[in-house]
């Protein structure tokens, strides 16, 4: 069975290249596609030319230029073909307004980037396990 | 005569003498012998020659004057019963709607002494309107200038509430910044030191090796004191729900969380049980958050420490306390204790940003409160505090 792809949606390449990391130490090896931006990501999900298989989860940053993290989930929820696709945003922000921005457009989960690296590899860790092992998600 | 505008308890005495006055006015004159004799004087009707058109035309309009008068009143009266606690002059809205009565009465005896001729009556029921007229006319004027005063005041006011709600508005964008943006290449620091100690480590000698993991935790401390300060900057601008809290029952739940930290330490929380309060429960969250958190840490280098929340009355008023038996602290330094990022321990022994303090002094003033402290250099600390009612 191949492994689903991960859409990491990332302006920050700091960040992104962090995420792959913990990723890689926590011994993740589904590929993982990166977005820069908004833009990015719409294109790779709903690209009319080719219609590509969906990834297994999206990891999605809130703040992003162009078309925002909200934004996006927004698209994914609205649309008939990503509408069940887990999203878990994975930003810095823990301001009320984000959280509740998230979960009013139907994130599956929001976890809080924690400055602390060992910190990270856990929660990158339980969302491996949880999202791309535990959960069933629908094909 | 109607009652006149509903009575009312207003601040100032002003409307106690208009209504006195308003009183005495109307009831005096009924003890005036001659006040409900017709005598031998016509009824009003002879002057209209009994003409039915015109008769009904006088009838019909004085009545809605009575009937609309007396309306006009009675709103007046009950928008000054309503609004006793923050319309300005109110004693002058009940001295406008006395006059507006009086003068729709006076319309309605034009309307019986059609019939009855009761002029005495309608004479001096002039009289009172002429008294409450003239009145009202004499008070006025003063009041122009302060009126004005007034209205100015309401609309600097307004503008005033504007513009702080356009500032909230900014530091609101502000702390976002912060949160988001200072955070970030707080990661990259902390993330990257690992990977070279991780991949690379081996390439340096142990001195390198510690000084990379000093980046990190540079990185890691400065992460906690933004966070801190969003907290102390939510504090401020969050909005207050008060409502009843156990504060016995959140200083339990925060006691457990901190047993949990560290399971094999030998402390007793003594909380004395169903603390009441009104206050906003998240808000009141944080202070106890931080102030048995503070009895927690700074009573850590104590085996059998004794940490209790209680109250006690003092003069009249409900003060509640935190007490620890640990390290304490001299009272002498205390006068920044509650300023931001303000420590009176070395960070190695007692690690903290200074700013928790600071956040529930903020919080506690904004519940109309107070907070203190009592210490000694190894004899423990007590922080009081105060919660203002409603």
């Amino acid at each position: 069975m191949t492994q689903k792809k991960i859409l990491l949606v990332e302006d920050n390449a700091d960040d992104a290249d962090l995420t792959l990391r913990a990723l890689k130490k926590n011994k993740i090896m589904n590929e993982v596609v990166v977005a820069k931006d908004g833009l990015d990501a719409l294109a790779f999900l709903f690209s009319a030319t080719e219609p590509r298989e969906l990834p297994g989860i999206v990891l999605l940053d809130l703040r992003l230029p162009g078309v925002d993290g909200l934004e996006i989930l927004r698209r994914i929820r609205a649309d008939e073909r990503t509408r069940l696709l887990p999203v878990i945003i994975l930003t810095t922000s823990r301001e009320q307004e984000d959280l509740l921005g998230g979960y009013r457009n139907g994130c599956n989960s929001y976890i809080r980037k924690p400055v602390d690296f060992s910190e990270f590899l856990v929660a990158v860790q339980q969302i491996g396990a949880y999202w791309l092992a535990l959960n069933e998600s629908p094909a | 005569m109607s009652a006149g505008p509903v009575p009312l308890e207003a601040p100032g005495k002003r409307w106690q003498l208009v209504t006195t006055a308003a009183l005495a006015v109307v009831v005096l004159p009924l003890f005036l012998p001659q006040v409900f004799s017709a005598a031998s004087f016509l009824p009003h009707s002879f002057c209209y020659l009994g003409n039915s058109s015109l008769i009904t035309l006088h009838v019909v309009s004085d009545v809605l004057i009575w009937l609309a008068y007396v309306a006009i009143a009675a709103t007046l009266g009950y928008m000054v019963w309503r609004g006793r606690e923050t319309i300005p002059f109110n004693w002058m809205f009940l001295a406008f709607g006395f006059f507006i009565v009086a003068c729709g009465f006076t319309h309605l005896l034009e309307a019986i002494t059609l019939w009855r001729p009761v002029y005495w009556l309608a004479g001096y029921l002039k009289a009172v309107t002429a008294v409450a007229s003239v009145a009202t006319a004499v008070l006025l004027p003063p009041l122009v200038p302060r009126i004005i005063a007034h209205t100015r005041a309401a609309v600097a006011s307004e503008q005033v509430r504007a513009e702080l709600a356009a500032s909230n508005k900014e530091l609101e964008a502000f702390s976002y910044s912060v949160s988001h943006d200072l955070r970030a290449p707080l990661r990259a620091i902390d993330g990257f030191s690992r990977a070279v100690l991780e991949d690379s480590g081996d390439k340096l000698d142990e001195q390198g090796q510690a000084d990379l993991k000093r980046v990190c935790a540079a990185a890691k401390r400065m992460g906690l004191l933004i966070d801190d300060l969003l907290t102390l900057a939510r504090t401020a601008r969050s909005e207050m729900n008060r409502t009843r809290v156990n504060l016995s029952q959140i200083a339990q739940e925060v006691a457990t969380r901190l047993q949990t930290t560290n399971p094999t330490r030998q402390a007793e929380f003594k909380i004395a049980p169903d603390l009441i309060v009104e206050a906003d429960p998240g808000l009141i969250r944080v202070v106890l958050d931080n102030l048995l958190g503070n009895a927690w840490k700074f009573s850590g280098t104590k085996p059998n420490a004794v940490i209790e929340f209680n109250w006690q009355k003092q003069d009249n008023e409900v003060v509640y306390f935190v007490r620890d038996d640990g390290v304490g602290f001299d009272l002498k330094y205390s006068e920044k204790l509650f300023a931001p990022f303000q420590r009176m321990h070395d960070e190695a022994r007692f690690p903290g940003t200074g700013v928790g303090l600071a956040t529930v002094q903020r919080i506690i003033r904004r519940h109309g409160g107070r907070i203190w402290v009592e210490a000694a250099v190894d004899q423990g600390a007590t922080f009081y505090f105060v919660l203002a009612g409603k």
